[in-house]
C-alpha cells in the first residue's frame, strides 16, 4: 500500500498547466508522481509546467528524482516546510515559497 | 491495517492489546468453552481482557462457570513458564491443579463475598520449568463483575517475589554465620555454632555434612539436618575405598555435584516433604595449601542450582573454612603455651638433677673438713679460723642445695613424706630451743609458749624442722629490737603454731607475693643480705603437704606473725605415708646450718670481726659511732681500730686518703680519723675533698700527725679539719677527742641525719643537682633504680645513664631536651629513657623543683623519679594495639588496611621505612610500603634477602637483624606476608620490641582476615540487595541507580520503582524506609510490592499513598517511611504526584532552569493515617529531566538539605545534554562524598519524552506510518517544524536506503529506528541488516542525492557498516 498522494491538474490564469499534489511523496509513490508530471507536461509540451506542492507535507530524494527530468520547464510552488530540501539540491531558483 | 496484516479473523480485536499472547488467545477454540466465541462475549469480559492484555504487570484472570483462564505476556514470562500456551482457555483449576488446594478457597471467597484478597509472599510450588519449583508470590484476587454487576470471575495481580524471599533467607543465614565469633575458641565449638545457624535454614540446606581431612581420609566433624550414623553420613571416609562422597575430587579442591540416586536411600528432607535429589560438595579452601576438608550441602530439590545458589553454598563453605583456620591458629597458640609449661617442668627436673650433682662433691668436701676441724684443736688459730669459714659456707651451700632439691621433689610429686603422730608442742619447743642462744645473743627476748596439746599431730619430722627453722631464722634476720615468740595452741579443732616477731614487718604491697618462690622484698633492712628467696615458699609447700595452711599478718615497722594451722588426726593424709610413732628423736643435723648461719649475723667470739663489732656495740653504751680510720701504717691502723672498738665504736680502716674518700662518700661515717702523711691523697687533701662534697662537708675530721708545732696544726685546721692531734698521743686523749667531736658533730648534724634518713626512706629515687646539672646527692632508691651509687658522686652531665648518643640518637635527644627544661624551668616533670649501669633500658618519670640552698645561697635542683618502664611499655603496647585495631576496623580493603597500619609501625620504631611483602604465589611478591611506590624489584637486595629469610621462619616469631631491621611472618589471605621495619642504624631491637611486634603482627593478621571476610560479605550483600530490588524492567526514558552506604556497608531502606499502568501511564515511586540492614530491606520489599499493587488498583498517587498508610500501620518498621509517588503520562508529560514526607523531585528544563516539585506534600507513611493526602499536577516540559532521589544523595552533615538539593539540580543542569544513562552515572559520582555515600541512595531519572523505538519491515509502504510516529515524537520533543521536517527527511532517506538494501537481499529484513532527545540535541539511529554499498551516483543518481540531503540537513551523520548490517547515526541540534 502506497503512501497517500493525490493529484489535480488545472490551468493557471496565465495559461500554464498546473499540477497540484496533495499528501506525502516518498519512494513508495515517487513513480506515481513521475507519471503525473509526465502526463501534465504532455498537455503543453512547449509551456511551463507549474507544480503546486503547497499541500505536500513531505518530499524526499525519491520525489526530487521525479522532478529533475523537468527542471528546464517547471516552476515549483512550495511551503517553507519543503524549501530547505529544494535549496540543498539546487532547485531554489525554480521555486516560489508561498505562505 | 495491523490486524489485517496478521491475518487474524475479524471480531477478535478483543485480543489486540498484545501481539503475542493475543494471537495465541485468538487461536483458542473458544466455542468449545463455556464462554463461547469472542463475538458473543459481554462487554464486561471484553473490557477485562483488554485491561489484562495491555498491562505490563503480571496478571491472570478467570471468568465464567469454569473459571476459564486468561493471562498476559508478563505473567507468561514470570510465572507460567512451560504451561503456555496450553493453559489459555482451560479451567483455572486444571491450569493450577498443583496449587489449587491453596488458591481455590481464596477464589471461592472472592466470588462469594465480592471482596478482594491479599497474600504476601505466599509459598507456591509451581510446575513451570520442568520441575516442581519453590516460588513466592504476592498477589491480590479481586472480583470481576458481569454486565449486571454480579461477580463472575476474578482478576489476579501477581508480583513474583521468589528472588526476594530466597535472597533474604540466604542473606540471614550468612549474616548469622558471621555473627559473634569472639567467644568461639575451638574447632569443635566453631563447627557447633555454625551448625546451629545452618540448621535454621533447612530449606536451602536440607542437610549438611562437614568433613575434615585427616591425612588422605576424612572424618565427619559436623552435620546438620541428618542423624549421625546415617548411611550417608559415615564417621570416616577412607580414601581409595570408594567412599560415599567423592573424596578424591574434594582433596584436589574441586566442587562436585553429586546425584543422590537410589544408593542414598532414606535421606532426611529438611523442611520439605521429599528428600533432596542432589548435593553439592564444596571444598573448605585453605590459602596456599590443600583444603581443610569439604562441605556436603544437600540441595533444595525445588530450586535449580543457579549461580546465586552455588555462590551461597560457596560462601557458607568459605565461612566454615575461615572458622577452621582461626580455631586452628588458636589451638596452635594453646599448644605453644603448653610447650612453655613443659619447658618449665624440664627446668625443674634440671634443678633437681643439678642439686643432686652438687650434693656429692659437697659431701666429699664436708666429710674431710669435719675430720680436719676435729684434728686441728692445737693448730694455728688462723688455720682453725679459716677451716671454720669453709665449714660455715659449706653448711650454707648444703642448706641451699637441700632447699632447691626439696622444691624439685615437691614439684615432681616425688617428695616422700612419712607422717607419724608427734607431740607438736614438744617438737616445736625443742626446735625453738635450738635458736634460743642465737636470738638472745641478738639482744632479743625469746618467748616459747608451748603447752602440751590434747592429741598428737601427724608430722614428717624432717619437714617440720625446716618449717620452724626457716620461720625462726626469718624472724631473727629481720628483727632488731624486741622479741621473737613461738606459740602452740589448740584452736577450733586445729593445732595452731604461731611465730611472731617485732621486726621491720612486711609492706602491705608485698604481702601478696610473700610466699612466692624467689621473691625477695627489696631494700628491706635485715641482718644479712644473704638469701635465695625460697625459704617462705618452701615453708608454704611443706605446710600444705601436711594438709595445713600458713598465713602471715604484718604491720610495716611493727612486726610479723606467721600462723600455721594443722589438722589433728591422719584422715587428711595418704594412708600409705603414715607410720607409727617413732622415738622422740632429738633435733637432727638439719638445724645446724640454720643456727650457724644465724649466728654469723650476730656478735659472737672475739676472733670474728663482725662478732667483734657487735660486742663493741654492747660496750659502747649509749654512744657508739661509725669511725673511719685512714692510716698507711698497718700497725697504727690496727692499734687505732682496737682502741676505738674497745670504746664501743664501729670502725672501718683504710690504708690511704683516696680509699678514705671513697669510703666516706659511700658510708658517711660519724668521724674520720686520718693520718696526715699518706700515699695517693694525703690527709690535708682528703679534708679538702671531703669539705668540697656536700655530703661529707660536715663530717668531722680528726687529723693525726707526727709533725709537731703550731704551724702544722694551723695548716690542718685551715684545711678544714675539726681537730688535730700530734703523735704520740695517749689513748685516753684520742678517745676523748673522738667522743667530743662525734658528739659535737651529732648535735650539729642531727638535722642532716634526719634529712638523710628521710630521703633514704623515700620510695622514689631522689637527687639534687647543682646549677650546672651535676648530680651531687642521691638516695638509696636512686642507686637501686639506676645502679649508680653515691660512690660515683658527683655525676657531671652528660650523666652516665643517658642513652648513647650514637646508638640511640632519638633517646639521647629526648633526655637532652628534658635536661634543658630541668636547668631552665623552676619546676616540671618529664619521662625519659635511661640506661641502668648494667646496660638495660629503663623509663623513668621525674619531677623537679628549683630551690635555694639556705647555706650557700646557690640555686640547686631537687628532683625525684620512679621507674615507669613497665607502664611505659604497657602504654606503648596498648596504644599501638588500639591504633592498629581502629585502623583495621576502618579499612575496607586489604591494601587499604596495610597502607593504614604500616605508618603506625614506622612511627612506633622510628623506622626509616616499613613495608609488607605478600608472597601470593605470583613470580614477584606484592609490596606495600610507607615510602614511595615500592615494588619487589625496587627494594634493595639486602632487604629482599632479609625479607625472604623471615618468610622461612615460623609464623609470628619476630626476627631482628642488627644491621637491617626487624621482621615477622604472618598469614595474609593471599599467602604468607612478611612485615618489615627498617631500623635506624644500630637501633637496638629489645625483647620488649619483639613482644610488641609479635602482638601487632597477630593483630594485623586477624584484622586482615576480617577485612577479607567483610569484603566478601559486602559483595554478597550487594548482590542480594539487587536481587530484592529486582531486575529493572524499565519503561523507555528512565534511568535508575542504587548504591549502598559505603562504610560500614549498609543495604536496606531505599528503593525506586516504575509501574506501567493499563492505560499506558507510568507509576513512579521512590521511597526510603527508616533504618538499615536486613530488616529495613524486608520492609522495603514489602512496601515496594504493596505500592505496586495499589498503584495498579488506584491509578491515583494520593489514594495510593493513603492506602499505603493503612498498610504501613500494620507493618512493623514501615512507619515514617517517606515515599514520592507519581503517575506520569509519557504522551503529554503530565505528572500527578503526592509526596509522603519525601524530599522534592527536581525538574531541569532544557534551558537549565529548574523547578522543585514541592507541592502535594504531606506527612510520612503511617503518621495520622486517616487524614487526606494532597495531590499536585505538573507538566514536564519537552526535553526536561525529572530527578527523583532519596536523602542519601543530598544529605550531608552540617549542611542544610536545600544545599544538597541545589547541588543535585546543578549536576543535572550540567548533564542535561548528556544521554540519560551517562547522566545517572555522572550524578552518582559527582554527588558522592570523598569517602563514599554514608547512607544508601536510590535515584530515578526521566527525560520527557522517552526515547522512540520503531521496528518495521524493510518495505516502502511502511515509510508513511513510521513518519507519522516520528512526527508525533518530534512534536513531543518540542522541536520547531523546520527542524522536525529536516529530521523527517534525513530519517526518511536513511530508511529508504535500508529498504533498498533489504530488497536487494532476497527477503525483506527489519529496520530499527531509535530516537532520543537531550536538552540540546536529537539523536537518531537507523539500523538494518543489509550492507550499504558506497553509493554509485551513475547507477542510482537519487541515492547519492539522499546522502547529500542527510548531510546537509543534519549537524552530524555517521554510517557504520559491519557484517551484521548498517547503522546510520543522525544528530540534529535544536535551536532554543
Amino acid at each position: 500500500m502506497s503512501t497517500d498522494l493525490t493529484f489535480t491538474t488545472g490551468r493557471h490564469p496565465d495559461g500554464a498547466v498546473v499540477l497540484a499534489a496533495r499528501g506525502e511523496i516518498d519512494m513508495s509513490n515517487a513513480a506515481a508522481f513521475a507519471a503525473a508530471l509526465n502526463d501534465a507536461h504532455e498537455q503543453d509540451r512547449a509551456g511551463t509546467l507549474v507544480v503546486d506542492l503547497t499541500a505536500v507535507e513531505y518530499l524526499d530524494s525519491a520525489g526530487l528524482s521525479a522532478l529533475f527530468p523537468h527542471v528546464d520547464h517547471v516552476r515549483l510552488i512550495v511551503t517553507p516546510l519543503l524549501a530547505p530540501v529544494l535549496t540543498v539540491v539546487g532547485l531554489s531558483d525554480l521555486t516560489t515559497v508561498a505562505g | 491495517m495491523g490486524s489485517a496484516e496478521r491475518g487474524t479473523p475479524p471480531g477478535d480485536e478483543v485480543f489486540a492489546g498484545d501481539g503475542g499472547v493475543g494471537r495465541d488467545l485468538a487461536a483458542v477454540p473458544w466455542e468449545s468453552t463455556p464462554l463461547g466465541t469472542p463475538e458473543s462475549w459481554p462487554q464486561s469480559l471484553r473490557t477485562a481482557v483488554d485491561i489484562l492484555l495491555s498491562s505490563r504487570f503480571p496478571m491472570w484472570m478467570a471468568w465464567g462457570p469454569e473459571l476459564t483462564f486468561f493471562c498476559n505476556a508478563a505473567y507468561r514470562r514470570d510465572t507460567l513458564g512451560d504451561k503456555y500456551p496450553w493453559a489459555l482457555g482451560r479451567p483455572a483449576s486444571e491450569v493450577w491443579a498443583e496449587i489449587w488446594g491453596d488458591i481455590g478457597p481464596r477464589i471461592e471467597t472472592v466470588l462469594s463475598t465480592g471482596e478482594a484478597t491479599w497474600d504476601e509472599a505466599l509459598l507456591l510450588f509451581l510446575e513451570r520449568s520442568g520441575y516442581t519449583e519453590e516460588s513466592y508470590h504476592t498477589f491480590s484476587y479481586s472480583p470481576l463483575r458481569n454486565d449486571d454487576g454480579s461477580p463472575i470471575g476474578m482478576l489476579c495481580v501477581v508480583s513474583e517475589e521468589t528472588d526476594r524471599v530466597i535472597g533474604e533467607r540466604r542473606m540471614a543465614t550468612l549474616r548469622d554465620l558471621g555473627s559473634d565469633p569472639s567467644s568461639i575458641r575451638t574447632e569443635q565449638q566453631m563447627l557447633a555454632a555454625a551448625g546451629a545457624q545452618l540448621a535454621h535454614n533447612l530449606r536451602d540446606l536440607p542437610f549438611t555434612l562437614t568433613y575434615l581431612f585427616d591425612g588422605s581420609n576424612a572424618r565427619l566433624a559436623a552435620s546438620t539436618g541428618i542423624a549421625r550414623g546415617h548411611p550417608a553420613a559415615p564417621a570416616v571416609l577412607v580414601a581409595g575405598d570408594s567412599p560415599v562422597w567423592p573424596l578424591a575430587a574434594a582433596t584436589r579442591g574441586e566442587a562436585v555435584l553429586v546425584e543422590l540416586d537410589a544408593s542414598f536411600a532414606g535421606l532426611p528432607a529438611g523442611d520439605w516433604d521429599e528428600p533432596p535429589t542432589q548435593a553439592l560438595l564444596v571444598p573448605l579452601l585453605r590459602q596456599g595449601a590443600a583444603p581443610y576438608g569439604f562441605l556436603v550441602a544437600a540441595l533444595n530439590r525445588y530450586r535449580a542450582l543457579d549461580s546465586g545458589y552455588r555462590g551461597f553454598i560457596e560462601l557458607t563453605a568459605g565461612h566454615l573454612a575461615a572458622g577452621v583456620a582461626s580455631a586452628r591458629s588458636y589451638e596452635a597458640q594453646q599448644r605453644r603455651a603448653e610447650e612453655l609449661s613443659e619447658l618449665d617442668r624440664a627446668k625443674t627436673t634440671f634443678f633437681s638433677n643439678i642439686s643432686h650433682e652438687f650434693r656429692t662433691p659437697l659431701t666429699l668436701i664436708m666429710g674431710p673438713l669435719e675430720d680436719l676441724r676435729a684434728r686441728s684443736g692445737e693448730a694455728d688459730p688462723r688455720v682453725r679460723e679459716e677451716l671454720d669459714v669453709i665449714h660455715r659456707n659449706g653448711l650454707r651451700l648444703g642448706k641451699l642445695v637441700n632447699a632447691l632439691l626439696d622444691f624439685s621433689r615437691i614439684e615432681a610429686g616425688r617428695m616422700q613424706a612419712r607422717y607419724e603422730p608427734v607431740d607438736l608442742a614438744e617438737a616445736t619447743a625443742e626446735l625453738a630451743s635450738v635458736f634460743r642462744s642465737a636470738v638472745e645473743r641478738a639482744g632479743l627476748s625469746f618467748e616459747v609458749d608451748c603447752p602440751p596439746l590434747s592429741q598428737p599431730v601427724y608430722l614428717d619430722r624432717g619437714m617440720w624442722e625446716k618449717v620452724i627453722l626457716n620461720l625462726l631464722s626469718n624472724a631473727l634476720k629481720f628483727t632488731f629490737t624486741g622479741s621473737v615468740r613461738v606459740a602452740v595452741q589448740s584452736l577450733a579443732g586445729q593445732a595452731v603454731v604461731t611465730v611472731t616477731d617485732t621486726g621491720i614487718g612486711v609492706p602491705r604491697s608485698e604481702m601478696p607475693r610473700l610466699f612466692e618462690r624467689f621473691h625477695r622484698i627489696e631494700n628491706a633492712r635485715s641482718r644479712s643480705n644473704e638469701g635465695s628467696g625460697i625459704g617462705l615458699a618452701l615453708v608454704k609447700e611443706l605446710v600444705e603437704m601436711h594438709g595445713g595452711t600458713i598465713t602471715a599478718d604484718s604491720t610495716d615497722g611493727l612486726g610479723t606473725a606467721f600462723v600455721i594451722r594443722l589438722p589433728f588426726g591422719s584422715a587428711h593424709l595418704p594412708a600409705d605415708a603414715l607410720s607409727p610413732a617413732g622415738s622422740m628423736a632429738a633435733v637432727s643435723a638439719t638445724a645446724d646450718p640454720y643456727v650457724q648461719e644465724a649466728m654469723r649475723w650476730l656478735p659472737a667470739g672475739a676472733d670474728d670481726p663482725q662478732a667483734q663489732q657487735a660486742a663493741d656495740d654492747a660496750r659502747a653504751g649509749h654512744n657508739p659511732a661509725d669511725v673511719l680510720v685512714a692510716d698507711d701504717n698497718a700497725d697504727m691502723r690496727d692499734y687505732l681500730t682496737r682502741l676505738l672498738r674497745s670504746a664501743g665504736h664501729r670502725v672501718v680502716a683504710v690504708a690511704d686518703g683516696q680509699d678514705a674518700l671513697d669510703a666516706a662518700r659511700a658510708r658517711n661515717p660519724d668521724l674520720v680519723v686520718s693520718d696526715v702523711m699518706m700515699p695517693r691523697l694525703d690527709g690535708l687533701q682528703l679534708v679538702a675533698a671531703l669539705r668540697g662534697d656536700p655530703r661529707t662537708a660536715s663530717t668531722p675530721v680528726l687529723l693525726l700527725s707526727a709533725r709537731a708545732g703550731q704551724e702544722a696544726s694551723i695548716e690542718g685546721l685551715e684545711a678544714g679539719a675539726d681537730d688535730y692531734l700530734v703523735k704520740p698521743f695517749s689513748s685516753a686523749e684520742l678517745l676523748a677527742r673522738v667522743r667530743a667531736n662525734v658528739e659535737l658533730a651529732r648535735l650539729r648534724n642531727h638535722h642532716t641525719r634526719w634529712r638523710t634518713a628521710l630521703i633514704d626512706s623515700l620510695q622514689e629515687a631522689f637527687f639534687v643537682c647543682d646549677a650546672d646539672g651535676a648530680v651531687i646527692e642521691i638516695n638509696s632508691t636512686f642507686a637501686d633504680v639506676l645502679g649508680y651509687g653515691p660512690e660515683g658522686l658527683p655525676y657531671a652531665p652528660v650523666h652516665p645513664w643517658w642513652p648513647d648518643r650514637d646508638a640511640d640518637p632519638e633517646g639521647f635527644r629526648q633526655v637532652e631536651d628534658s635536661f634543658a627544661t630541668l636547668l631552665e624551668d623552676t619546676r616540671g616533670t618529664y619521662t625519659i629513657p635511661v640506661n641502668h649501669s648494667d646496660g638495660h633500658r629503663l623509663w623513668v618519670a621525674a619531677a623537679f623543683n628549683q630551690v635555694m640552698d639556705p647555706d650557700t645561697g646557690r640555686h640547686v635542683i631537687v628532683g625525684t623519679f620512679r621507674d615507669v618502664t613497665a607502664e611505659h611499655y604497657a602504654v606503648q603496647r596498648e596504644s599501638a594495639l588500639a591504633a592498629v585495631s581502629v585502623l583495621l576496623s576502618q579499612a575496607d580493603s586489604l591494601t587499604g588496611a596495610l597502607r593504614s597500619v604500616l605508618p603506625v609501625l614506622k612511627d612506633l620504631w622510628r623506622a626509616t621505612d616499613a613495608c609488607a611483602v605478600v608472597f601470593d604465589g605470583s613470580p614477584t611478591p606484592v609490596v606495600t610500603a610507607t615510602g614511595q611506590d615500592q615494588t619487589w624489584t625496587t627494594l634493595p637486595e639486602v632487604r629482599r634477602e632479609a625479607v625472604t629469610a623471615v618468610r622461612e621462619q615460623p609464623l609470628l616469631v619476630p626476627v631482628a637483624d642488627r644491621m637491617a631491621g626487624a621482621g615477622i611472618a604472618l598469614e595474609h589471605p593471599d599467602g604468607t606476608m612478611v612485615l618489615w621495619v627498617d631500623l635506624a642504624e644500630q637501633r637496638p631491637f629489645t625483647e620488649q620490641d619483639q613482644t610488641l611486634l609479635a602482638l601487632l603482627a597477630g593483630h594485623i593478621g586477624q584484622g586482615l582476615h576480617r577485612v577479607h571476610q567483610i569484603d566478601q560479605q559486602r559483595e554478597t550483600a550487594l548482590a542480594l540487595q539487587r536481587a530484592i530490588l529486582g531486575p529493572a524492567q524499565l519503561p523507555a526514558g528512565f534511568a535508575v541507580r542504587y548504591s549502598p552506604a559505603t562504610r560500614p556497608l549498609k543495604v536496606g531502606g531505599d528503593w525506586y520503582d516504575t509501574v506501567t499502568l493499563p492505560d499506558g501511564r507510568i507509576g513512579i515511586v521512590v521511597g526510603d524506609c527508616v533504618g538499615h540492614g536486613l530488616e529495613a530491606a524486608t520492609v522495603m520489599g514489602q512496601l515496594r510490592s504493596a505500592c505496586r499493587a495499589l498503584l495498579l488498583q488506584n491509578i491515583d498517587p494520593a489514594q495510593t499513598l493513603t492506602a499505603l498508610d493503612r498498610f504501613a500501620a500494620q507493618l512493623p518498621g514501615a512507619m515514617c517511611a517517606t515515599v514520592f509517588c507519581g503517575i506520569l503520562d509519557p504522551a503529554t508529560g503530565e505528572l500527578k504526584y503526592s509526596s509522603a514526607g519525601h524530599p522534592p523531585a527536581v525538574v531541569t528544563h532544557s534551558d537549565g532552569n529548574a523547578d522543585l516539585l514541592d507541592q502535594g506534600r504531606s506527612r510520612p507513611l503511617g503518621v495520622r493515617a486517616s487524614a487526606e493526602r494532597p495531590e499536585a499536577l505538573y507538566t514536564v516540559p519537552a526535553r526536561a529531566t525529572l530527578l527523583l532521589y532519596t536523602d542519601g544523595l543530598v544529605e550531608r552533615r552540617r549542611q542544610p538539605l536545600t544545599a544538597g538539593i541545589d547541588r543535585a539540580a546543578a549536576a543535572v543542569q550540567d548533564g542535561r545534554a548528556a544521554p540519560l544513562e551517562d547522566l545517572a552515572t555522572d550524578l552518582m559520582d559527582t554527588m558522592a562524598p570523598a569517602g563514599g555515600y554514608d547512607d544508601d541512595v536510590a535515584l530515578l531519572l526521566y527525560r520527557q519524552p522517552g526515547p522512540l523505538e520503531l521496528e518495521f519491515a524493510a518495505e516502502a509502504t511502511r515509510l508513511a506510518p513510521v513518519r507519522t510516529a516520528l512526527r508525533g515524537w518530534l512534536e513531543r520533543c518540542g522541536v520547531d517544524t523546520i527542524t522536525a521536517q529536516n529530521v523527517l527527511v534525513a530519517a526518511g532517506e536513511a530508511c529508504a536506503n535500508a529498504i533498498e538494501h533489504g530488497h536487494r537481499h532476497a527477503r525483506a529484513g527489519r529496520i530499527l529506528l531509535q530516537a532520543a532527545a537531550t536538552a540540546d540535541d536529537l539523536h537518531l539511529t537507523i539500523t538494518d541488516s543489509g550492507d550499504w554499498k558506497t553509493p554509485q551516483p551513475a547507477a542510482n543518481p537519487h541515492r547519492g542525492r539522499g546522502l547529500t540531503l542527510m548531510r546537509a540537513l543534519m549537524s552530524e551523520v555517521t554510517i557504520t557498516t559491519g557484517a551484521a548490517g548498517t547503522i546510520v547515526g543522525l544528530q540534529a541540534r535544536i535551536s532554543r
